[in-house]
């Protein structure tokens, strides 16, 4: 099987399909042993099972599965993760050894029980929009706001707060006037403060035992209300929303409560809707100019922080902020609601800080110009995007459980999750990512998001010699909330063969793309909290550590350095990590390296390289499309380029092209071929589009164009290399490779010899 | 025990003759004059050159004027003359209560020659209706005044009336004003001018100061004019209208923020719903000339509930449907519900002009008393309302109005229930009156400093603390308005809200006013009472200038006075609700005494039962309720016993009388009718709630009002003279039937009775009132089938009833009030509590262990001044 087939199947890709036996030897592996997994990952096959899981006893509560061994004749099965064994429920006992229960057919590794647990509310979509905006803008927002309300399921519970110098929580069961309760933007509400004035009862201790669906209280209905019911009053206060009307001083900006906005927001939705499905979606216009999460002072004369204000310590609300936001986002996720931010805004909004509530609630970030962009419409609308069944494309409340057999332990998660801090033998000392646990939560959860989880080899001792070493398996338990209102709980349950150290088959189970993706997390994970070159200098180490121990070489010849295919690609997709947004921070703003890490954090294996090493496909009159080397080589006067950055969609019109095109060729009925080739590049740029989420910035250029700009710098410049001098001194004992602007023949020329003089 | 009046008792067969009048008082009708008159003319204001009034002409037709012709035909009185003094016993077996002496007109100021600068200036003296002194002849030295025991005091109501055209006041609107250059006392009616004219010398400091050229020139015609048409010279009351000079900034806008209780209570009891409705209805009654008038309304329970009112949209020819519910899905509603801060949380739309929103209005107020149905709310924050209301309106000033139907028992200013019943008739029952938090001290000193004052319209049937209440209004010019149990259900209580309601709204009151009393040099306006803010020792100051309402100034003086007379000059400047400048001057000017008989000659009953009224609300309020019992039989008894040994000693009698001056013969009655009012009576059965709003009603009704709320007017209706009920022939006003005795005394078996006491009526039924009379007033045959309590009384098409009805309206009908007094009809047969009651109201008589008759109470201090 190859990796894609995993991944068709199971929805995961692991760095190494087969693992070290010992743990000595999986930290000489270098490459972590990980797996990209895509919990809710669409297939579709997939079996169905209509009745509950079986579950073996706690703390081990694995899942009956295929690598089960089940006795039909004792009516019981043993445990693969702890030995246990355990009774099959009575319903089993007409099951025989050639007809057996779906769940342990050895094919279905990834099947997908339909629970009976009720659910307790329809989900809720908890709108919260800042009206500092111009009118335009909020007319456009409002507009959007509006046409997606029609894409929500009718009896989908919906809530409206606005927000400016002042927090408006709307009363939509109200039916006399419009009614909002105020909240000051300046003061820093407890939840008892909040309960106290919205007439809120704090949840009542629930019952032991079953979960039982939650009774919601009227005060707290009054707040959020099926869409059936209050679409007309809803759409009559979003309509007439105007903006903030209070003074905006002179040089200063307009004083919005974003951080009181979220606060009252969250504190209601814990308290009322606690285990709900639900979503809070904010649409930000500007930064946080006063209250608690403020990330900027109101004077413009105070510039929001950069990238050098927050390494410097310079940032005088960062830190506040930061800790501000995680504290909601902390309480949002233990509530059971994702956060979404938008943003539009051509400046920063603050989604640096506030970033902690999508990430933990597994809500999405959309960072855009404005509200009345199409870049903005059209992201936030698919945000309602629909599967087959007119069912939204979104899980609610997903919960994960990770179970490892013996000499594997869970070490973490590098993705958009929530520790719920479950912690059992299985569960690693040695954390990576938000590790610690073996349970993590995610809020908002769609079919492709993916995450990046972590495995330690714990075995001291290859087993007893003669003995193959036992598979290493790994079973993902997913319980969540589909869209149709229903509890689900998905298991995948994973075997990996596990051989000592210097088997050549773990260099050939090795999936580069994987890997890169996996290191791309970790690398991220690293710069968020570690100086940015001490990241790139271990990120260089790993590769040629990874180039050490697994090319072909002689020590101290370059010449005879050589990767097989399955580490080939591996260099260049480090090459382009290291140069990507993720890590060279500086050009961006603090929100848009929060936006393009968060992003990361939610695609899979493939979206990921994308990000990591765009594409860019050559569009010409004598050849198919066809992609071409990410590289200043690849620009020709003749050529259409399509570049893919995953946030960035490109399309570059060489010299000729573009002198033809203003000549207005393409409308000449002889020169159709042109019109044709003109078109060709959109065409498959839209269908690039199609399920992307957010959308990418879509820029049409021609060479010499002012945007042309932005393809150069993700070109790979082979042709303008300036010298090769610049990093002689850096030679010999420092594993830091330059890159800046170091085309990736230099850097592998640079990588070869280190890796070659066995220095590391 | 309780003596309830009840058959048997010795009566007299016929009714009351009309009582005869003493000798030296003219006669005078026995109502209060300001009712009886009929709109008198106006004054021809401004100055107009067809009036020649030089000196020395002979006076005006008295009818010409604007005050009553019953207080100055004194002016013919000999010059340089005291008012005679004449003894009466007071326990003389001829010597009864004459209720018709509380109406008399004060004993007149006899001022010598020469004091006016237009001898024949009629009404250079202000009217009694405007200011009363307790004294009308000044003693000249103060240990005269001392030694005398009698009070100096004037009690100054600034405006008679609701409304300035039935005021008539002359307005100086040239612009010209003349003060003194010292003591800065506007000019008036008696300067004196020197130097040809070209200088006058002021009243009370005696300096010389020029002329301004104002006074001999029209600067409107541009021709030369008389300086003694002009107004200030010849009356005792003007207005001027004030130049910029008298302006910190321009006038303020009309503005009321209503905050309306809307928590259980109050929305239960139908109070939201009918103010709202009141409000509505009477939006047009708002002062609003100048259409700047701007309102707010912030509703409240244990949140605030803000409104953003839109301005009207234009309604389209096209589309007026459309532009019509448009408008009306605008109205926003904002709750705030920070318990310990207010915050104001829309920019615009809070505080708006009433011309420019008033289809948002309209709709608020015919919605709200649906908004706040559910949930029910139990929590009132009450104090956090008040200070959101004062923090929307503190940068223009303006008028809280506050209507509550709970005590507020949340958040800032929240009054925790007192232990009522184990306090009542204790020493510390006081307590109960003072304040019960700091907070509303505090707001009203807030308010006073940002032009605003509050009102309380209170609503519960419950402790409400009315005490802690209405502080607010005390210190902020305001009035505390009691409806204890309050339905909106029961007709008479939506009839009276309404009625009074609208009176409120549509009262032209003032704004961000001051007013200073100056005097003659060497007297001074020492200690001020009523209800203002003490901006400092010698001004009041009155963040809204209520029409109903009066105050008292004790006078001290310094040292012997060197001169004929005294003069006091009350200056009134404030900001009209028609956004005008203006400043009233009311000035009186007496002659002085050395001789302490002049000064008991010349004292009036009135004036000085309001300030014993005052005084002993304030030791009621500051000590306890036992201490303003003792002052006031202190103070009378001191009083008798100065008269007894320095004035009346030469010529004592036979036996051993107890003597007082014929003018101030009521003043017994009226302190005792003080000692036995609610505010101050001895005993458990009343509630704090009920003191507390008859305090703050005894230390600000003016003088005739607050004579009838101490000794309540009594009428026999079953045997009224014939014209009695009835149109007079020649006035057209109805004709009361004789006043009676405050005395079980006074009724019959069978009788019909109206008591009055400005607040309420109670139409008592006598057991033996015969079945013909029952019909003919109530339509019934039987006394148990009288309806008891509060109730409204049918209309029959008979004799009496109609009479009825008319002496009540007549009764009614006060201009300088907005009250409008229930009916309590009470038969003889009815619960105890009613018929006690009633009782309670015959102050002449024991009605319990605690109280005294008149009689007993005279006996009292004759025995306590003998020994
Ligand atoms: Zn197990
Ligand atoms: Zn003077």
């Amino acid at each position: 099987m190859d990796f894609e087939e995993y991944e068709d199947k199971d929805g995961v890709r692991f760095s190494w399909n087969v693992f070290p036996s010992t743990r000595i030897e999986a930290n000489r592996s270098v490459v972590p042993i990980g797996a990209m997994f895509t919990p809710l990952h669409e297939r579709p096959d997939l079996p169905i099972l209509d009745y509950e899981p079986v579950a073996c006893k706690p703390p081990c509560s694995a899942i009956l599965n295929p690598f089960c061994t089940v006795d039909i004749r004792s009516n019981s099965w043993t445990c693969p993760f702890c030995l246990n064994r355990n009774p099959l429920p009575p319903q089993y006992k007409n099951f025989t050894p050639a007809a057996l229960p779906l769940e342990v057919a050895p094919q279905n590794t990834s099947v997908e029980y339909l629970l009976s647990r009720p659910v307790s509310t329809p989900p809720i979509f908890f709108f919260i929009v800042d009206t500092c905006q111009p009118a335009d803008t909020l007319m456009a927002l409002k507009q959007s706001i509006i046409v997606s309300l029609n894409l929500l399921p009718e009896n989908a519970l919906v809530g409206l707060m606005t927000f400016g110098t002042m927090c408006h929580l709307y009363e939509l069961g109200y039916s006399v006037c419009k009614k909002s309760y105020v909240f000051r933007g300046n003061k820093d509400y407890t939840v008892k403060q909040v309960q106290d004035i919205l007439g809120l009862m704090a949840p009542t201790l629930r019952g032991t035992g079953a979960p039982r669906p939650q009774q919601i209280s009227a005060s707290a209905m009054r707040f959020v209300q099926p869409l059936q019911n209050c679409e007309f009053q809803l759409i009559n206060i979003l309509e007439e929303l105007q903006p903030d009307s209070w003074p905006v001083k002179g040089d200063h900006r307009a004083l919005r409560c974003t951080g009181v906005a979220m606060n009252v927001a969250i504190s209601f939705m814990e308290t009322s809707f606690q285990d709900c499905p639900g979503h809070i979606l904010l649409f930000a216009g500007g930064p946080a100019t006063q209250g608690p999460g403020q990330v900027v002072g109101p004077e413009l004369r105070e510039p929001i922080r950069s990238h050098h204000d927050i390494d410097r310590g310079n940032a005088k609300h960062y830190k506040k902020a930061c800790k501000f936001y995680e504290g909601l986002a902390r309480r949002s996720a233990l509530a059971g609601h994702a956060v979404d931010i938008f943003a539009g805004c051509y400046d920063q909004i603050g989604m640096a800080e506030m970033k902690y509530l999508a990430s933990s609630t597994g809500g999405c970030l959309v960072l855009t110009d404005s509200f009345s962009s199409s870049l903005f419409k059209q992201s936030f609308l698919r945000l309602f995007d629909k599967d087959p069944n007119g069912d939204l494309n979104m899980a609610f409340l997903a919960n994960m459980e990770v179970i490892t057999s013996k000499d594997i332990k869970i070490q973490g998660i590098l993705g958009n999750v929530f520790s719920l801090n479950k912690k059992t033998a299985q569960v690693s000392e040695s954390e990576v990512g938000i590790g610690g646990t073996r349970a993590w939560r995610m809020c908002g959860i769609t079919p492709t998001m993916t995450y990046a989880t972590f495995f330690e080899v714990v075995s001291q001792s290859a087993g007893q010699s003669g003995n193959a070493p036992p598979n290493a398996l790994i079973q993902y338990i997913t319980t969540y909330i589909h869209s149709s209102g229903q509890f689900r709980l998905r298991v995948t349950t994973l075997a990996r063969a596990m051989s000592p150290g210097g088997d050549p088959s773990i260099a050939l189970s090795f999936d580069q793309e994987a890997a890169a993706t996996l290191l791309a997390r970790l690398a991220v994970f690293k710069a968020e909290t570690d100086d940015h070159n001490d990241v790139l200098r271990w990120v260089d180490r790993m590769l040629i550590r990874v180039c050490q121990k697994y090319a072909d070489y002689r020590k101290d010849d370059v010449a005879s350095f050589s990767l097989s295919p399955g580490f080939r690609l591996f260099p260049q997709f480090i090459y382009h990590l290291r140069r990507s947004q993720f890590l060279q921070v500086f050009n961006n703003s603090p929100d848009e390296t929060a936006f393009y890490r968060h992003v990361l954090y939610r695609e899979d294996v493939g979206n990921s390289l994308i990000m990591i090493q765009p594409t860019l496909t050559c569009f010409s009159t004598d050849k198919p499309p066809m992609p071409v080397l990410l590289d200043t080589v690849s620009i020709k006067p003749d050529v259409i380029l399509l570049l893919d950055t995953f946030f960035h969609i490109l399309i570059f019109h060489g010299e000729l092209i573009a002198q033809w095109r203003k000549a207005g060729y393409q409308d000449q009925e002889e020169y159709e071929y042109l019109r044709e080739l003109l078109q060709a590049p959109r065409v498959e740029a839209a269908e690039l589009l199609v399920n992307r989420f957010p959308l990418p910035r879509f820029v049409v250029t021609d060479a010499g164009g002012s945007q042309a700009r932005f393809l150069l710098s993700k070109l790979n410049p082979s042709t303008s290399e300036e010298s090769n001098n610049r990093f002689g001194s850096t030679m010999g004992t420092s594993t830091y490779v330059h890159t800046d602007d170091v085309s990736l023949q230099t850097f592998m020329s640079h990588l070869e010899k280190l890796a070659v003089s066995g220095s590391s | 025990e309780a003596r309830v009046p009840s058959a048997g008792m010795p009566v007299p067969l016929q009714p009351q003759a009309y009582p005869q009048q003493p000798n030296m008082y003219p006669a005078v009708d026995n109502n209060i004059p300001s009712q009886v008159q009929p709109g008198p003319p106006v004054p021809k204001i401004p100055l107009t050159p067809q009036m020649p009034q030089m000196p020395g002409q002979p006076a005006m037709d008295p009818n010409q004027g604007y005050q009553n012709s019953a207080y100055h035909g004194y002016n013919s009185q000999p010059a340089a003359a005291y008012n005679h003094l004449q003894n009466v016993d007071l326990l003389d077996k001829t010597s009864k209560v004459d209720p018709y002496d509380i109406t008399k007109p004060p004993p007149p100021i006899i001022l010598p020659p020469d004091t006016k600068v237009i001898e024949s200036a009629e009404f250079a003296n202000a009217s009694p209706d405007y200011i009363r002194s307790t004294l009308n002849v000044a003693p000249s030295n103060p240990s005269l005044l001392k030694r005398s025991k009698l009070p100096f005091a004037l009690i100054i109501r600034p405006f008679t009336h609701l409304h300035d055209e039935d005021e008539r006041i002359p307005l100086v609107s040239d612009g010209v004003v003349a003060r003194c250059r010292r003591c800065r006392t506007y000019i008036n009616p008696f300067v004196t001018f020197i130097d040809n004219g070209s200088r006058y010398r002021c009243a009370m400091c005696h300096l010389a100061n020029d002329v301004p050229q104002g006074l001999d020139f029209d600067t409107i015609k541009n021709v030369s004019a008389n300086r003694y048409d002009r107004a200030e010279l010849n009356y005792g009351v003007v207005d001027f209208l004030a130049s910029p000079e008298y302006m910190a900034r321009p006038p303020m806008p009309v503005v009321y923020a209503f905050v309306i209780d809307v928590s259980f209570p109050a929305v239960e009891s139908g109070m939201v719903a009918a103010v709202a409705h009141i409000i509505r209805e009477n939006l047009d009654r708002i002062p609003n000339r100048d259409g700047r008038t701007r309102v707010a309304f912030l509703c409240v329970d244990s949140n605030l509930h803000y409104f953003k009112l839109p301005s009207d949209s234009p309604i389209t020819d096209s589309d007026q449907g459309d532009a019509e519910e448009l408008s009306s899905d605008q109205l926003e509603m904002f709750v705030v519900g920070d318990t310990d801060d207010v915050f104001v949380p829309s920019a615009d739309g809070l505080l708006v002009t009433l011309k420019d929103h008033r289809q948002a209005i309209d709709n608020l107020l015919s919605n709200l008393g649906n908004m706040f149905q559910n949930p029910k709310e139990m929590k009132n924050t009450m104090g956090l309302g008040i200070k959101a209301a004062h923090n929307l309106i503190h940068s223009v000033g303006g008028k809280i109005t506050c209507f509550m139907a709970s005590r507020p028992d949340t958040g800032v200013g929240a009054l925790p229930k007192r232990d009522e019943q184990s306090l009542l008739n204790t020493p510390r029952e006081g307590t109960l009156l003072q304040s019960n938090n700091k907070f509303y001290r505090t707001m009203a000193m807030e308010c006073a400093k940002d032009q605003v004052s509050v009102d309380m319209f209170l609503f519960s049937g419950d402790y409400q603390d009315v005490a802690s209440l209405s502080d607010l209004p005390r210190f902020t010019a305001g009035q505390t308005y009691f409806y204890p149990s309050w339905k909106s259900t029961r007709h008479e209580d939506s009839m009276k809200l309404g009625y009074e309601l609208s009176k409120y709204l549509g009262t032209e009151i003032g704004f961000e006013t001051v007013m200073r009393v100056r005097a003659t040099s060497g007297v001074q306006a020492n200690v001020f009472y009523g209800n203002f803010f003490n901006r400092s020792s010698d001004l009041m100051a009155l963040p809204a200038l209520p029409r109903d309402q009066s105050y008292m100034v004790e006078v001290k003086i310094d040292d012997t006075i060197g001169r004929k007379t005294m003069a006091f000059q009350v200056a009134i400047l404030g900001t009209s609700c028609f956004g005008e400048r203006r400043i009233r001057t009311i000035t009186l000017c007496m002659p002085i005494s050395s001789k302490a008989s002049d000064l008991f000659a010349s004292a009036d009953p009135v004036a000085c039962a309001a300030y014993f009224s005052h005084k002993a609300c304030e030791k009621a309020l500051y000590g306890n309720i036992d201490d303003g019992r003792q002052y006031l039989l202190k103070s009378l008894t001191e009083m008798l016993q100065v008269y007894k040994k320095e004035v009346s000693a030469s010529n004592v009698g036979m036996g051993n009388p107890l003597h007082i001056s014929a003018n101030l013969r009521i003043l017994p009655a009226l302190i005792l009718a003080l000692q036995k009012h609610p505010a101050l009576r001895k005993g458990t059965k009343i509630r704090s709630d009920i003191r507390s709003h008859a305090i703050a009603l005894l230390t600000t009704l003016p003088p005739p009002y607050l004579m009838q709320y101490i000794y309540p007017e009594l009428y026999g209706l079953h045997d009224m003279p014939d014209d009695a009920g009835l149109p007079d022939g020649e006035t057209g006003q109805i004709v009361l039937p004789p006043r009676l005795n405050l005395s079980g005394q006074s009724l019959v078996a069978h009788g019909l009775y109206l008591l009055y006491n400005g607040e309420t009526f109670l139409l008592y039924v006598c057991r033996g009132a015969i079945s013909m009379l029952l019909e003919h007033t109530f339509g019934v045959s039987t006394i148990e089938e009288v309806p008891a309590g509060k109730a409204t009384l049918l209309r029959i098409e008979n004799g009496l009833n109609p009479r009825i009805h008319a002496i009540m309206d007549k009764l009614r009908d006060r201009p300088g009030s907005i009250t409008y007094p229930n009916l309590y009809i009470v038969p003889e047969t009815s619960e105890p509590s009613l018929r006690q009651w009633f009782a309670s109201m015959l102050v002449e008589d024991q009605m319990d262990n605690y109280s005294k008759s008149y009689v007993q109470f005279l006996n009292g201090i004759r025995s306590n001044i003998s020994s």
